[in-house]
């Protein structure tokens, strides 16, 4: 029997092992690929240099630090800035765990709340028709225009109103209600096909049931994508005018306190930057991978 | 019969409403109150009473006289900050169109790539920004003061802008064209830095498209670019209004008409004209909004 002569697309040895890509790709010349890249490269080269900076900094010896012409690269890496770090953790007023705790109550406080509030919210809002359903959203829309700068003064009293200042609920329980999330949830599952719904529905579902065993998994890159957004809010808040208690101040507040301390803390202060940028991009990275699984795993065939 | 069915809407009615009561208490509590406190300060002279609090007079529309007719800057920053956020929309959101796409390929450490793209939004806190510039100072004017300077000073880099602007004017390029292109050219950090969040929202769009379809449109024959227009893109409008939305807000909470707004709350305490140019300009922003979604959503494709 002649074997088939089948182009076999999977053989791209010739491909340079960052171009690699799981299926074949359409009409697309390597050429091109290679320039996507370069651009990408290029744009990714200016954001990245921050970051790099931080890293470098937070390995520099102080020496280094204050070094000019200044280099981005460290030159003989150290760790004297973490133990600096430590030292001045054990002579700060509130034990320098009290912020770490803090900042991490508000953040998932609030990143959780919001994220499940605004898809349950955001469920109806997109699948069920109900009398006010326009102008509600218009609301929404509204309301994400009054910024936080604007709109401090009767956040404020508001706040002291619902007797919650100086608690952690004075930052938590403002962001549960934002409309960004809400706005976000409701695009996505405007676009899960009703069938879906239905099926679960004939089988016997409740309302609340199908949307949190079809409904949520199904958009899942969306909630995901929220909770980047979400955390990265909570993450940089400094609790403002709300926290007077210093045992209640989060961690970027701490970082703030260190950088004012000046060129005296500046090792400290680069630990500390590392540590407060480091997170929010563990977070990131971890939700990013796993957006990519869910298509695979739900049954959207029709 | 009948009954029974009112019945049983009813019942689904009532139920939407559950789902939504949470959030509406919050929505209610926190945002509508607010906006409404920052009508009322507009109509208002605000003082801060002796032993805290504070008293209100009502002094009509005398606020809103006094920014449009004799405050100095406001029609100006007004104008300037909307029409620069009607610049930035169309850039921002193709570039992080753009942008997605090519992340949302499969190719090694596309994660970490995703990340560095996403950096902007995490350096942008303001504790962190603070530190930045702290260790600028120490580096007298380092490199991180690189990426952003590099770029707005062009002439540093030897290339002379005027030439090109002059040859693609001998081209017969329409002027308005040329000079959108040029600023766009001038922002092109910008741009980058504040398409953070909108290029994570495509990519969660890209991601949510059935690979079905294009497995569909490839047994068809259709091209790479066929494919993009006929599935791709019709698939993720519906959240190109998304980005837009987020980037008027966006742009907006960082324009300096709010700028304005803020310092004159906050150094010049004059909360009534404070709340007027937030009012003013938030409802000029919104008309904007309501007439770019208008016009996109017209054009939207909705897979139901």
């Amino acid at each position: 029997m002649r074997r088939r002569e089948i182009i076999d697309y999977s053989d791209r040895r010739w491909v340079p092992w960052w171009m690699r890509t799981k299926q074949k790709q359409l009409n697309r010349s390597k050429a091109g690929n290679g320039l996507l890249f370069l651009l990408m490269f290029v744009c990714g080269i200016f954001m990245a240099l921050p970051l790099v900076m931080i890293i470098n900094n937070t390995l520099k010896p102080l020496d280094e630090l204050f070094q000019y012409p200044p280099k981005i690269f460290v030159k003989n890496p150290t760790l004297e800035n973490f133990t600096d770090l430590f030292v001045l953790m054990n002579d700060t007023w509130v034990p320098f765990s009290r912020y770490i705790i803090n900042t991490i109550i508000i953040t998932v406080g609030g990143m959780v709340g919001h994220v499940i509030i605004a898809s349950l919210a955001s469920y109806p809002l997109a699948k069920h028709k109900f009398p006010g359903r326009n102008i509600l959203f218009s609301m929404v829309v509204l309301s994400m225009m009054f910024t936080w700068q604007v709109t401090q003064i009767p956040q404020y009293l508001i706040i002291s109103w619902l007797n919650i200042n100086n608690t952690y609920l004075a930052l938590i329980l403002p962001s549960w209600a934002f409309g960004m999330g809400l706005y976000l949830m409701k695009q996505f599952m405007e676009q899960l096909p009703d069938s879906l719904m239905e099926s679960a529905k004939i089988d016997g579902a409740g309302e609340f049931r199908v949307f949190w065993t079809i409904v949520m998994p199904n958009v899942k890159p969306a909630w995901l994508t929220l909770a980047i957004f979400q955390f990265q809010q909570m993450w940089g808040n400094t609790g403002g005018t709300f926290l007077r208690d210093e045992e209640l101040k989060p961690l970027q507040y701490a970082l703030q306190q260190i950088v004012q301390g000046g060129a005296a803390r500046a090792g400290a202060g680069a630990a500390v930057t590392f540590i407060i940028a480091a997170v929010p991009i563990t977070f990131f990275l971890i939700c990013q991978s796993n957006i990519m699984e869910t298509m695979t795993t739900s049954g959207m065939k029709e | 019969m009948k009954k029974k069915k009112l019945t049983l809407t009813k019942k689904k009615i009532i139920n939407g409403y559950m789902f939504i009561l949470p959030w509406f208490v919050g929505f209610i509590i926190f945002y509508i109150r607010s906006i409404v406190l920052t009508a009322q300060f507009s109509l208002s002279e605000l003082s801060v009473g002796a032993i805290g609090g504070y008293e209100l007079k009502f002094v009509g529309l005398e606020n809103f006289i006094y920014a449009f007719r004799e405050h100095g800057t406001f029609k100006q920053v007004l104008t300037t900050s909307v029409g620069n956020i009607i610049l930035d929309i169309p850039l921002i959101i193709f570039f992080s169109l753009f942008m997605s796409m090519l992340l949302n390929k499969e190719f090694k450490g596309r994660t970490v790539v995703r990340a560095i793209f996403f950096l902007p939004v995490i350096l942008n806190s303001s504790a962190i920004s603070g530190a930045l510039e702290l260790s600028q100072q120490m580096m007298a004017g380092g490199i991180s003061a690189g990426s952003g300077q590099m770029i707005a000073e062009g002439s540093s880099t030897g290339v002379d802008v005027n030439y090109y602007i002059n040859l693609f004017k001998d081209f017969a390029m329409p002027e308005a064209v040329l000079d959108y292109i040029v600023a766009a050219v001038g922002r092109i950090n910008k741009i980058i830095t504040a398409s953070g969040v909108q290029i994570v929202i495509f990519i969660a769009a890209l991601q949510s498209i059935p690979g079905s379809m294009y497995e569909v449109a490839k047994i068809e024959g259709a091209t790479a670019y066929e494919t993009f227009w006929r599935v791709t893109f019709p698939m993720v409008m519906p959240h190109i209004i998304t980005n837009v939305v987020y980037t008027v807000i966006d742009n907006f909470a960082e324009s300096e008409v709010v700028t304005l707004a803020y310092d004159m709350a906050f150094t010049s305490f004059d909360y009534g004209l404070s709340s007027v140019f937030s009012l003013v300009s938030t409802v000029i922003i919104c008309l904007i909004l309501v007439l770019i979604c208008g016009f996109i959503q017209k054009r939207t494709f909705y897979y139901n």
